[in-house]
């Protein structure tokens, strides 16, 4: 900000608290939920004020499981969820840097098709391409692994792309420096252009581990065994019975859990996060 | 140490157009060639081709006695400083000085002492080693680039356009360190550039480009004094050359077509009688007559440069500047007569702007 009135300052300061309490407010009624008994919480007699049942309600969903349907315990679904989504992360940023960097830096045959067969599959997220996807996974075996619930996931075109986006704006005279100083197109990858992007891969990693995390059709498909179910399929589970009162307490004490590795991935990379999507660093 | 050698070179891009066409000169080994010409001349092409950044569509560039068409960049022994430095940011300048001798896989204690006497040479302490890139002023990271060609040791160096992104001050201070810096290492150099001026004070051997060939190669002073063409002495020199439309009447004379006459040395120029010509005369080897019959000068303005002035106005015609130093009293009055040896006039041919 350029100008610095005390008017605007305090007026610009509420307006950013209230849309903060507004965010914050559900996530709070979520972890008061938590810790209270069913009972309260099905009468209706939910206050503001955090229950006793804290310590019961967790160390239910952690060590006994999550409820009468599923019989998982919540810290097995965050492992899933947490392989699952790393994987997905890397290996996208992976195979987006290798491919965006054979796009922009070499000429072969049908390069520009192959840019805009990678362009192509952004129409095709997999909820359209769902049954196919389905039967090669399970036609592979691939049913209940992590392969099954992470590789479908993985082949990205925006990552693509917005690496192609940076490779651009990289001066070529780097590279032309680069190979005068002898370093071949894996070293000048390695050496110049890996370094460089840093940023990009950071901001990237945040977006697709949140990405991954917050899978539910997928992993719902693809899962039949109740050890390799996600943390977003475990909620769905507690919460969807049948002639019984739902733990609403136990699935907030999950949605709270849930929440904490990207909230943690946000916080630790935000840094980064937020140069990368800013800074143009040259 | 090395010489270049080109030998009919051309560079034609897939589109058709044809950037290079035919260029061919020799560059003795430990020479300081500059390349200089307009703006898409051919020159940068050209020295990226001897870099081995562009492939050569037809000729041979050898550097030494080895034809080096086919070689890769990083085989040819040379070394280049881009026009915007092209250092690596996320490198500390130690690492960008270092990263060609560590992918050449010298041995540590080795690259230490070569950066280390690199950065003596160009007076950058440790501390300035450690920074990075963007730390730095412009000056610097032009330092810097200059010391990741030389701990490279390299049989060439090639610049191109390395001071254009300096502030003119700098740009004179780093042209005199480039100079001292290639007496001593004795290295052979090809430099590109537009700036006539940086050409003429780096120069062993200056090539005039224009619009892709070679217009004249030679020392500088010997361009400057005997231009082969319209173009090579209207581009060297600032002020630039004046230049007179005429037509010789008598040898010695030229009948100008806005009125007026010259005469010139019948020695050096024998051009037929009746050939078109342009007369071209150099704005410092003019002076203004007390009185005579001189060809009028209409004055329309004075630039005091300190150094002297720069008188212009207009002859028969056609823009004319007088250089004047500083000793003489800006010349007073609309008119004046012009005193111009016959020397001084150097005729070219209307028509293909040859030196006659």
């Amino acid at each position: 900000m350029v100008e610095n009135r005390p008017f605007g300052n305090i007026l610009a300061h509420l307006v950013l608290i209230v849309g903060v309490l507004v965010i914050v407010f559900p996530v709070y009624m979520a972890f008061v939920a938590s810790t209270w008994d069913p009972a309260t919480i099905a009468n209706g007699k939910l206050g503001l004020l955090p229950g006793p049942y804290l310590v019961e309600n967790y160390s239910r969903i952690l060590f006994e499981g999550t409820g009468r349907t599923t019989r998982a315990h919540v810290d097995t679904m965050l492992f899933n969820s947490f392989v699952s989504a790393m994987i997905i992360a890397t290996g996208k940023i992976a195979i987006s840097l290798i491919s965006s960097y054979a796009i922009v830096y070499f000429r072969f045959p049908f390069r520009m098709v192959a840019f805009w067969l990678i362009f192509l599959t952004l129409m095709f997220p997999v909820e359209v391409r769902i049954y196919p996807t389905y039967k090669i996974v399970a036609d592979l075996g691939l049913l209940d692994t992590y392969t099954g619930l992470s590789v479908p996931l993985i082949a990205s075109a925006t990552a693509t792309l917005l690496f192609r986006q940076f490779f651009m704006t990289v001066p070529d005279e780097l590279l032309e420096a680069a190979k005068i100083d002898a370093a071949g197109p894996l070293r000048f990858f390695k050496d110049v252009l890996l370094p460089l992007s840093r940023t990009n891969i950071a901001a990237l990693f945040v977006i697709l581990f949140i990405y991954g995390w917050n899978q539910y059709l997928w992993p719902l498909l693809i899962t039949t065994r109740d050890d390799m179910q996600t943390v977003v399929i475990g909620i769905k589970k507690i919460v969807a019975v049948q002639d019984a009162l739902t733990e609403w307490q136990l699935a907030m004490a999950t949605a709270i859990l849930a929440m904490l590795p990207p909230v943690l991935v946000v916080v630790v990379m935000q840094k980064l996060f937020v140069k990368g999507l800013v800074e143009t660093e040259k | 140490m090395a010489s270049v050698l080109l030998d009919r070179v051309f560079k034609t891009y897939p589109g058709g157009f044809t950037a290079v066409k035919g260029v061919s000169f020799a560059v003795p080994d430990g020479g300081f060639c500059v390349l200089v010409g307009p703006s898409g001349c051919g020159k940068s092409t050209l020295l990226r081709m001897i870099a081995g950044l562009e492939t050569i569509s037809d000729g041979a560039v050898s550097i030494g006695d080895r034809v080096v068409n086919k070689v890769e960049p990083m085989d040819r022994d040379i070394a280049m400083v881009f026009q915007n430095y092209a250092l690596y940011p996320h490198m500390s300048v130690y690492d960008n000085m270092a990263y060609g001798l560590r992918n050449l896989k010298t041995p540590e204690p080795e690259i230490r002492a070569r950066v280390s006497e690199a950065a003596r040479i160009l007076e950058l302490d440790d501390d300035m080693l450690k920074r990075k890139p963007r730390q730095l002023s412009g000056g610097q990271r032009q330092r810097v680039a200059m010391g990741r060609a030389i701990v490279r040791k390299p049989a060439v160096f090639l610049f191109d356009e390395p001071l254009s992104n300096l502030d003119a001050k700098l740009r004179v201070q780093m042209r005199i360190e480039i100079r001292k810096l290639q007496r001593r290492l004795k290295t052979t150099s090809v430099y590109v550039t537009h700036d006539q001026l940086e050409a003429m004070t780096l120069a062993d051997m200056l090539v005039v480009m224009n619009a892709g060939r070679v217009e004249q190669v030679g020392a500088p002073l010997e361009l400057y004094e005997r231009p082969a063409s319209v173009f090579v002495a209207g581009f060297l020199g600032s002020p630039p050359m004046n230049f007179l439309d005429g037509m010789i009447e008598k040898p010695g004379l030229v009948r100008l077509s806005g009125g007026g006459e010259l005469a010139y040395d019948p020695a050096h120029f024998g051009p037929p009688l009746g050939a078109e010509v342009k007369a071209g005369v150099r704005p410092e080897r003019v002076t203004f007559a007390k009185e005579g019959a001189g060809l009028s000068f209409a004055l329309e303005l004075v630039e005091e440069l300190g150094l002297g002035q720069l008188v212009h106005g207009r002859v028969a015609g056609n823009d004319f500047t007088v250089a004047l130093p500083a000793s003489h009293n800006a010349p007073s009055g609309e008119t004046q007569k012009l005193a111009i040896l016959p020397d001084a006039v150097h005729l070219f041919d209307r028509k293909t702007g040859a030196r006659l």
